[in-house]
């Protein structure tokens, strides 16, 4: 197990090793000017980067010289410094990279456990209902409700929820997280939060009930048809035994592993979604800095990102194994 | 007689085989069964009437598989939709021609607005004046829904409906052909790898690892920046776009490919291809490719859908053409104006629906065809 597990960190190394050289190199494809160029609307904008941050920053990408071994040479050096923890400093926020991420991942991680969790609490039901009654109506209305929900960009779907809900009917704020006018502190401040983040939650949830409902009924329908259920049947069992003691224990194996690789969708923000309810989350930044060639903070933020999801695959294997005893790791 | 019904026989159990086992039929054996088929047929017209025979019919497997496709109505609503909006798109533009996509409406008109302006002379007498303010608009922007606008128009004076048709058209083009390339990358990789195995093999898969790990999103937003660094004429920012999303995202299908082959590769007819002295790209694309056909089709129908939504979720962001040209992410982003969001949603309402009515479509029809095409399922 422990031979295992080293093996496969040894591996997350080489990927991640991987994907910095991809995205390091894709970086590389930007010209200087347009850097240059980037740099001083930011500092029109009110941003104020010492000429030293931007002279050492390129240096330290070696942004100077653009021949290969330069390039080369400028990557080690990222490597390096990368080892130290040391993002460098955000061109567009001028405060560490590490410091923005920190400060606007809470805003997100809430969003999206919240969100995780009800996606779990209605797809499962759902799923197990539709797989028991296969074909049946119940099983058409469910799996036609939840496509249409797959299907819904969550641009236009965030956008018509807001248009009724907050702006029609004026149930919830339509965007931002805190109300400016008014000054809160305590629970108070806590419920304007989470009324800010009630129509923002509700369309990431409607979005992905879908993938989740399916995926459970699919199980279930694999594990009921197997020998075992078969015979729960044959003994007598009720029919409740059957479906919640004995098939949905199997059905689980998969849906607890998922949420292993929930991972990095937990700490990566939803970019289209806060872009749409201007949420201080970390996508909002994220997006912002992308298209501003903001470079220690892409290159920062997708690292990250990909640390995330080579640790979530490791672990969904883990969990895999652990909780399901058949599987062994080798 | 006899040897009519050692042909049905024989059919019938080839068809079973194709229909039960996973996969065991090669192409030959499919080729057989339509054979046999014909055979049968033929012998048939010559029998009199009444036999019993008659009462038997004989399909091939893709027969089969369109029959238990056209069964579900999910399918067929599924089909209408896209084929509805295929007509829609290019068809629609030859009797629309009232106004093309990046033509603005210039028939401004003049508009009065009226402020009251009260004033107290000095016998303390009020008078209320009117200020008319005449303002002429050179464009006819957010104009309502009538005959000449079925629609209505956007801010910057644009027809909504030709609009819609000309973006779709792009939608439509752009998720066919990624998802078209996509399917060939990942058919050659997967392909090589899990055929050749080995060292080739590791190689491959350990790519597939990194990009599986790339975050896709933010990316696409890097590479819109270079576009747009490198001087690229941004109207066709899109199409590079897609272009480079579909280089990243061919693992999935390599990996679905490469586990297919891995299994086939060990059956009895590969081992008769290899005694017949086929070339290996003979065998691979004759023998083994076929066979990986039925999960290809599904995940290419399923991810058209998925493309369509990435395609309008850049256009959205800003990253797709300039606002001169159409897209459906596009047209929605105008939204982001609170007063469009309230009070026009003839404006971003229609092609959101167009971006559902497509991505469903793909849902039902790939829905469809996996059951469709699933050998388990015996319905």
């Amino acid at each position: 197990m422990l031979k295992y597990i080293l093996k496969r960190l040894a591996l997350c190394i080489l990927i991640l090793l991987g994907v910095s050289v991809m995205i390091y190199f894709l970086i590389r494809c930007m010209p200087v000017s347009f850097i240059d160029d980037k740099i001083a609307q930011m500092n029109q904008g009110g941003a104020t980067i010492p000429q030293e941050t931007i002279d050492s920053m390129k240096a330290l990408y070696g942004l100077e010289d653009n021949s290969f071994w330069g390039i080369l040479s400028g990557y080690g050096k990222w490597l390096l410094s990368m080892l130290r923890f040391d993002f460098g400093t955000s061109f567009k926020y001028a405060t560490p990279v590490v410091d923005v991420i920190k400060d606007h991942m809470g805003v997100s991680f809430a969003v999206a456990l919240i969100a995780t969790f009800f996606e779990f609490m209605i797809a499962i039901p759902l799923g197990i209902t539709a797989a028991t009654h296969q074909y049946s109506v119940r099983d058409y209305v469910v799996t036609v409700l939840v496509m249409i929900g797959i299907s819904l960009p969550s641009f236009f779907f965030g956008q018509m929820l807001k248009d009724l809900l907050a702006m029609k009917l004026g149930w919830f704020p339509p965007s931002g997280l805190v109300d400016a006018t008014t000054d809160l502190s305590g629970v108070a401040l806590i419920f304007d939060y989470f009324r800010h983040m009630f129509i923002p939650i509700l369309t990431v949830v409607i979005l992905s009930i879908g993938g989740r409902m399916r995926m459970t009924r699919t199980n279930m329908l694999e594990v009921l048809n197997s020998d075992y259920i078969r015979t729960a049947r044959a003994k007598g069992l009720s029919e409740n035994t059957v479906i919640y003691k004995h098939a949905f224990r199997n059905t689980l194996i998969p849906l607890v592993t998922s949420l292993a690789g929930l991972l990095p969708s937990l700490f990566s923000g939803a970019i289209i979604t806060e872009q749409v309810f201007d949420l201080p989350g970390i996508g909002n930044k994220a997006f912002a800095a992308m298209i501003s060639a903001d470079i220690p903070f892409i290159m920062g933020y997708n690292m990250f990102l990909a640390l995330l999801s080579v640790l979530g695959v490791l672990l969904a294997d883990l969990m895999y194994a652990w909780v399901d005893p058949r599987v062994k790791l080798q | 007689m006899e040897n009519e019904n050692m042909n049905l026989q024989e059919a019938e159990e080839l068809e079973g085989g194709v229909a039960t086992a996973e996969q065991e039929y090669a192409d030959e054996a499919t080729a057989e069964v339509e054979e046999a088929v014909d055979e049968v047929e033929d012998d048939e017209d010559n029998e009199e009437e009444g036999s019993h025979e008659k009462n038997l019919r004989l399909m091939s497997p893709t027969q089969m598989v369109l029959r238990r496709f056209f069964r579900s109505k999910l399918s067929i609503i599924g089909l209408v939709m896209i084929i509805s909006l295929f007509a829609f798109c290019w068809l629609g533009p030859v009797f629309y021609t009232q106004w093309g996509p990046t033509e603005q409406d210039m028939t401004g008109k003049v508009e009065y607005s009226r402020t009251p302006i009260t004033y107290t002379d000095e016998n303390g007498v009020e008078h209320t004046f009117y200020q008319i303010v005449e303002t002429e608009k050179t464009i006819n922007a957010l104009a309502p829904m009538d005959l000449s606008h079925p629609l209505g128009t956007d801010k910057n004076g644009y027809d909504v409906l030709a609009r819609i048709m000309d973006g779709g058209k792009v939608s439509l083009t752009i998720s066919f052909l990624s998802v078209f390339i996509i399917t060939i990358l990942g058919v050659i990789f997967g392909g090589i790898s899990g055929y050749f195995g080995g060292i080739v093999d590791t190689i491959i898969m350990r790519i597939c690892d990194i990009l599986m790990c790339l975050p896709g999103f933010p990316i696409l937003l890097i590479v819109g920046t270079i576009i747009e660094a490198i001087g690229i004429d941004l109207q066709y920012r899109i199409y590079y776009l897609m272009g480079f999303l579909t280089i990243i995202s061919w693992s999935g299908t390599a990996r679905l490919v490469r586990g297919q082959i891995l299994s086939l590769r060990e059956q009895e007819y590969m081992v008769a291809a290899e005694a017949m002295g086929y070339s290996t790209g003979r065998k691979i694309f004759k023998h083994l490719i076929p066979n990986v056909m039925p999960q290809l089709i599904v995940s290419m129908t399923l991810s058209l859908g998925s493309m369509i939504l990435y395609e309008a979720s850049l256009s959205y962001l800003g990253l797709g053409a300039p606002e001169k040209y159409a897209a459906w992410g596009t047209m929605i982003n105008s939204a982001n104006d609170l007063n469009i969001l309230q009070n026009f949603f003839n404006v971003w309402g229609p092609p959101g629906i167009c971006i559902i009515l497509a991505v469903l479509g793909f849902n039902f029809v790939g829905d469809g065809l996996r059951d469709a095409l699933d050998p388990k399922s015996r319905r």
